[in-house]
């Protein structure tokens, strides 16, 4: 009855919307046909690792952010534009203006070529799916910026949180497939940086044959080898979900599987993330409390409320919010409900953030971790640095 | 069998009347252990009373003795008679109540429904809800302004502080904040209104007739970085000439001169300190430690803490007993 009451505040709430002089748009651009649609479930539809469409996320920033837009005169809109992969590409973005954020959650076979479509326009794009290192480095893009944390993030949370245990012989076992080979590489540079030894990196098979069962079984996979913990790049989270309690030696397991790095987990019980958590759940109707946002949906989340949390009145020129100049905005903020505001590593675009460290029902450290400590900003040792990289998109 | 007579014989003792409470000048509450631990000036236990579920912000009506407690997961404030702390009052289905305060007339108390979006004025003499008033996401710092009849609401969220008419309840304006704004405190003979951001690291100062910002005071102490500030509670004693803020994560409380605003000194105690009060004589701060379950008491005189004192699970605010 009380949630009821509650959900029926904020219908009434959404709807008593007077006419207002500024308008905030945001645009969803996704790509239905193109998703793997048995993405996140194994063999036997066992979900594994949910993948939604952002759009519950994108409403509940709105939501969240209506009493400070009121406050300013400004409404809200949320849009979908679903790409038609059979049609050309430009002429379904030919509509995209710069008074709108871009919240971009097409699968990796798109991403690519749609950056590119949206480049040298003027727009405001937010990556809130793609964590590839690249788009932050080498391939990073002036139209682009990442709330999603880049896998060196995750990875440098998840090492920095191994040398802080005292865990630093790392047995790594990885998947087969290029994403594994990718993600692998970007956990080993970690490990690197913050002084862990790789004990040795092992491939493993779904295969269940005789011939392969040094790769299929995990107490031979894990064998032959003294570590203090194993590290498993698992993309599919399919093999990689039989390792805990089969290793040879007795040792927790963290990366795809057991501790998991992560941008935000239903069990965080501080900064008023219960608060998130629960505005989350009467949203989308409450029966699946532990699942909470995905990351794609938190970065989705935070990239609305990034603007909501900067806006000020020096970015409204003539009744138009300027997003360019708020996305670039060296004060620029958010709120993330993870004890630290976010803001934006503005040579590279990328939502600098604390990293949770969690495991099942519990988030067991928020990352960086005590004494790793940085020149500049308190949660710059997670992810590639400006020195390191020649990405230099602004100063 | 044992304990029911200890039991009874504790009732008939209770009953006898010859039982004196031990005067107790602090009450603190802990949202995770659901208690309220009573102590003297120095922090020393004098009773601790297992209460609701999630008791957090408290207010005090002096002149009648009683102590007013939000049970934030109960939908429940308790009232609680200061001499033999016992319960007197229930007032139930008040939404998610967060922060307290009274009005001056002793007769109204002010809500804030922290998941629900708003703040509730009850009716202390017949427990009638007088107004339910929409705020932003969050609701938290309440305060009442008597000399400008305007009571304040702090939305997290929203970063807005909602200004309402003490008598007909109507929103007359509303203030824009930095990042999360917390706590609100008021200096009435200044005309201020001081407002912890605890995202913003900072905390913001605006005119109570105009609602403009007046100034803001950021915080440096040593070895944090500004992120790691985060400001909740703001004390304003009525005598003196300081304020006093708790710089949550960075462990410290911060001594402000309140006049030029400049930073006097930063006294470290334990880990995210929040909750704050000044002992009835003004010698002593108490400070409450959220991540290390105790409090830290700072001599005044010199700005140097003299004692720490376990509490209970997660201490959320802490009360000096007016008599």
């Amino acid at each position: 009855m009380k949630r009821l009451t509650f959900a029926l505040f904020y219908v009434l709430w959404m709807l008593s919307s007077p006419a207002h002089a500024t308008t905030f748009e945001v645009v969803i651009i996704q790509s239905t046909a193109l998703e793997d649609q048995s993405e996140g479930l194994s063999f036997a539809g066992i979900p594994t690792h949910p993948r939604r469409p952002v759009r519950r996320a994108a409403e509940l920033a709105l939501l969240e952010s209506k009493p400070t837009f009121s406050a300013q005169d400004i409404s809200t809109q949320l849009s979908i534009l679903d790409i038609d992969p059979t049609t050309p590409l430009d002429s379904q973005l030919i509509d995209l203006s710069p008074q709108q954020l871009i919240i971009l959650d097409v699968p990796t076979s798109m991403i690519a070529s749609i950056i590119s479509a949206l480049a040298n326009r003027n727009l405001i794009v937010a990556n809130v799916r793609h964590t590839d290192t690249e788009l932050r480095d080498n391939n990073c893009q002036p139209h682009v910026f990442h709330t999603i944390p880049s896998d060196r993030m995750y990875f440098d949370a998840l090492s920095q949180f191994l040398i802080y245990r005292g865990w630093r012989k790392v047995l790594v076992v990885r998947g087969p497939k290029a994403i594994d080979l990718r993600r692998t590489e970007a956990l080993l540079t970690s490990l690197e940086k913050f002084g862990a030894s790789v004990v040795d990196v092992r491939e493993f098979t779904l295969s269940h044959h005789p011939d392969d069962r040094d790769q299929n079984m995990p107490e031979f996979l894990t064998g032959g080898a003294s570590y203090d913990v194993v590290a498993v790049i698992d993309s599919d989270r399919d093999y990689g979900r039989y390792i805990q309690y089969s290793t040879r030696q007795a040792r927790p397991v963290v990366g795809d599987v057991g501790l998991t790095p992560r941008a935000w987990h239903p069990a965080l019980e501080r900064y008023g993330a219960p608060q998130l958590n629960q505005r989350y759940t009467d949203l989308v109707g409450g029966h699946s409390e532990m699942l909470g946002m995905t990351d794609a949906e938190f970065a989705t989340w935070a990239a609305i409320k990034f603007v909501t949390n900067t806006l000020h009145r020096r970015h409204l020129n003539s009744n138009v919010i300027d997003l360019n100049a708020i996305f670039r905005d060296p004060e620029g903020r958010v709120d993330l409900y993870k004890g630290t505001r976010g803001s934006f590593r503005l040579w590279n675009q990328q939502l600098r953030q604390p990293i949770l460290l969690a495991a099942e029902s519990a988030v067991i450290a928020v990352a960086p971790m005590p004494k790793f400590l940085h020149p500049a900003h308190y949660v710059d040792t997670l992810g590639i640095d400006a020195p390191e990289s020649d990405c230099k998109l602004q100063q | 069998m044992g304990n029911a007579l200890t039991t009874r014989m504790l009732i008939a003792w209770l009953l006898s009347g010859f039982i004196t409470f031990a005067h107790a000048e602090i009450v603190v509450s802990h949202e995770r252990s659901g208690d309220l631990i009573w102590m003297d000036r120095t922090g020393q236990t004098v009773d601790r009373q297992k209460i609701c579920n999630r008791p957090r912000g408290m207010a005090l009506l002096s002149q009648a003795q009683r102590l007013f407690v939000a049970c934030s997961d109960d939908n429940m404030i308790l009232e609680i008679e200061l001499n033999t702390r016992n319960l007197v009052r229930q007032f139930s289905d008040i939404p998610g109540p967060m922060s307290l305060a009274l009005f001056a007339d002793g007769e109204r108390l002010l809500v804030s429904n922290e998941g629900f979006a708003s703040a509730s004025v009850i009716d202390l003499r017949t427990g009638e809800i007088l107004a339910r008033v929409p705020t932003g996401f969050e609701p938290d710092g309440v305060a009442i302004s008597e000399s400008t009849g305007h009571f304040f609401v702090a939305s997290e969220t929203n970063g807005l502080v909602h200004v309402f008419d003490t008598r007909n309840y109507r929103e007359v304006a509303l203030i824009q904040t930095n990042l999360r704004p917390r706590r609100l405190a008021l200096d009435e003979a200044r005309g201020e209104l001081w407002v912890s951001s605890e995202m913003g690291s900072r905390v913001e100062i605006f005119a109570l007739q105009s609602f403009e910002k007046i100034d803001e005071v950021i915080f440096a102490p040593r070895g944090f970085r500004s992120e790691q500030l985060t400001p909740v509670d703001i004390l304003l004693p009525t005598e003196g000439a300081h304020a006093y803020v708790a710089l949550g994560s960075a462990n410290n409380i911060v001594v402000i001169n309140r006049v030029t605003r400049e930073i006097l000194d930063y006294v470290r105690v334990g880990r995210r300190a929040w909750g704050l009060a000044q002992s009835v004589d003004g010698k002593l701060l108490y400070v409450l430690n959220g991540l290390s379950d105790d409090m830290t008491i700072i001599d005044l005189d010199t700005n140097r803490p003299i004692r720490t004192v376990r509490t209970g699970l997660v201490p959320h605010a802490v009360m000096v007993i007016t008599q």
